[in-house]
């Protein structure tokens, strides 16, 4: 064992992270995790949940950010809150299902009241009790913002605004968006919940890695064979024109749009019940919407909470060093037909079933693996060097087999652990 | 609704896509309406035990392709992420036709399907089984516990199952597992059927 490898040294990011690889200890160390906490989670904006999930005052759903329980709430003024689910009394987290809709939030344990934008408004026996000021007691309230809808929030003290934190990432967020008639669209409740045991970084590594497909998903493209169905995955990573983009603030976007010049419908395989769906809008002379069906083939990633992945938002939600869930949304299209949505609902269980799994299994074998002290190192080197975009912004361009989106995803997470943002009391 | 089709109802268009609407419709009346069911029919109860615990030993076993046998062709198996649901609003784990269970067992036996190779070792307890008169056969509500070992380590997981059994061998037309630990988060839950 090395003495960097002992937990008893202070983490030097500069050494853990270099360009070309990556220290085990990121992954396995537990000190490091609890900085992630703070350093990533409270530091950078993280997505909260989408503002379709709570249409009238009163609604709220529950989440983390970081470990912190954290509710989203809309007060009765109609504005979104982003609030620590914690009692200011003792503690005690008030809200104890995943969503619902509350007048107020009564604490269970010594009936303490809010309203649902956290102000304190009832304390029960009052005469006894000091509080000179009760807006003092308000639930914590973390900055928010919302872009197309999406609520994301933060406790940084000094936010840079989400618009120039979403950067050139707004670029494929506003495309994703843009797609669905209207620019409407909806995150369904009850969300698909995994867990893997590994380090949460493990799925960002994954999440722009272009090369797993043809060795992990494997089975998934052989699958398709059966039907004679061509899924994106099945494509030459070497040589596809699908393209790779390393953004500012470690945001990555894979556009796989580009290898699939016939539409994204025509990768679909024959998921349950999709022939009379199909052929109703095909009748119907809508045919040109099932594209909508299935993903936008843009994977968007938002470090570090969220990924656009097909049509379902994969929210990531660390649990400890070495085990982290993973939060399946699925979005809808409300103007589009009908069918749209019930196509949705069956094409997203495709990878889910047929996919994710693979990758669920690749978590937990690298984390296995990155247990040996003795072999300290993670390459990461693939597609050096990296080379700026020719037009100049802060995008780096690769084919989809480069590791430059986990280079520069890596290198601003070393960057917030190294010179960490002060984050706000409440 | 998709205007124009609806006033041309017919297969291949809006009818087709209200029979995909009825099926659902019945695969959630099935679930949500279990806890009303009045006490079983200890005969139905005594000719549905065998059939689900023989189900239970085959998939214990990996004789998926016995099996895919005992489907129906309109088969449904159904894995809701809660109780209440609707599989046209709600996301599901999976909600398989005889197409994509035969998939799935061809998946099962592929060497590159990472999760599940290697492959889950289950261990299935049904009980608690009760049956009732259905059209052209039975319906079944049991409870079951699932132990499952892979890479080293289990997970076990528990719920009910609920089992559309139709015609003289009663074979699956319906099956919907209610596993609520899924609304937690678990671990590689493919090894469920
Ligand atoms: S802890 Fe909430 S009222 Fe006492
Ligand atoms: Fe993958």
């Amino acid at each position: 064992m090395t003495a960097i490898d002992s937990g008893t040294v202070p983490p030097d990011f500069d050494y853990l992270v270099q360009p070309h690889r990556v220290h085990r200890r990121i992954y396995t160390d537990p000190q490091i995790f609890d900085l992630e906490m703070t350093r990533v989670f409270a530091a950078s904006w993280c997505y909260v949940g989408h503002e379709s999930e709570i249409p009238a005052p009163g609604d709220y759903r529950t989440t983390t950010l970081g470990l912190r329980p954290v509710l989203m709430t809309r007060g009765r003024d109609g504005a979104v809150n982003v609030l620590l689910n914690r009692c200011t009394h003792r503690g005690t987290v008030l809200a104890g299902e995943s969503s619902g809709c509350a007048k107020r939030f009564v604490c269970p344990y010594h009936g303490w009241t809010f309203a649902p934008d956290g102000q304190l408004v009832a304390i029960p026996f009052p005469a006894d009790h000091a509080v000179e000021d009760r807006s003092t007691l308000s639930l914590g309230r973390l900055t928010t913002a919302t872009y197309r809808g999406f609520v994301f929030a933060t406790l940084n003290a000094e936010p840079e605004p989400l618009d120039c934190w979403l950067g050139e990432a707004r670029e494929a967020f506003d495309t994703i968006v843009d797609r669905h008639p209207g620019g409407d669209i909806a995150v369904m409740g009850s969300p698909h919940l995994l867990e893997f045991l590994g380090n949460w970084k493990l799925s960002w590594d994954n999440a722009a890695d272009g090369l797993h497909a043809t060795f992990a998903h494997e089975s998934y493209n052989t699958l398709g064979e059966m039907v004679d169905t061509e899924t994106v995955l099945a494509r030459d990573p070497g040589s596809t024109p699908m393209v790779s983009k390393a953004l500012r603030n470690g945001h990555m976007v894979v556009d796989q749009r580009p290898g699939i010049p016939q539409g994204p419908w025509a990768t679909m395989r024959r998921v349950p019940f999709r022939e009379p769906l199909e052929s109703a809008l095909v009748d119907a002379g809508e045919e040109s919407l099932l594209d909508l069906a299935t993903g936008s083939m843009i994977n968007l990633s938002l470090f570090p909470n969220l990924l656009f992945v097909g049509n379902q938002l994969l929210v990531i939600e660390p649990v400890a060093v070495d085990r982290t869930r993973l939060q399946l949304w699925l979005t809808s299209a409300p103007g589009a037909p009908s069918e749209i949505d019930l196509l949705r609902l069956r094409v997203d269980e495709d990878f889910v079933n047929f996919g994710t799994p693979d990758d669920l299994d690749m978590f937990e074998r690298v984390q296995r693996g990155l247990s040996i002290p003795e072999m300290e190192w993670i390459d990461m080197s693939r597609g050096l060097p990296d080379s700026d975009a020719a037009d100049g912004d802060a995008t780096i361009y690769g084919p989809i087999t480069s590791e430059a989106p986990q280079r520069r995803y890596l290198a601003h997470y070393a960057k917030l652990m190294t010179t960490p943002a002060a984050t706000r009391a409440l | 609704m998709t205007g124009g089709a609806a006033d041309a109802p017919g297969p291949g268009s809006a009818g087709a896509q209200a029979a995909v609407l009825a099926r659902y419709d019945e695969l959630a009346s099935l679930l949500g309406g279990m806890d009303d069911r009045p006490g079983a029919d200890p005969g139905l109860t005594a000719e549905a035990a065998p059939v689900l615990l023989h189900e239970a030993r085959l998939l214990d076993a990996g004789r998926f392709e016995d099996w895919l046998a005992g489907w129906t062709s309109d088969a449904v198996l159904w894995l809701p992420l809660s109780a209440r649901a609707h599989p046209g609003t709600d996301q599901s784990l999976l909600l398989d036709d005889r197409r994509r269970l035969a998939e799935r067992v061809d998946w099962r036996r592929e060497p590159s399907a990472w999760g599940q190779n290697p492959p889950s070792r289950t261990t299935r307890v049904v009980g608690s089984i009760e049956a009732w008169a259905a059209a052209d056969g039975l319906v079944a509500r049991s409870s079951f516990l699932i132990d499952e070992y892979r890479h080293g380590r289990h997970q076990a997981l528990a719920g009910y199952q609920i089992h559309e059994l139709v015609g003289d061998d009663l074979r699956r037309r319906t099956k919907i597992l209610v596993v609520p630990a899924l609304g937690t988060g678990v671990r590689n839950p493919s090894f469920l059927l």
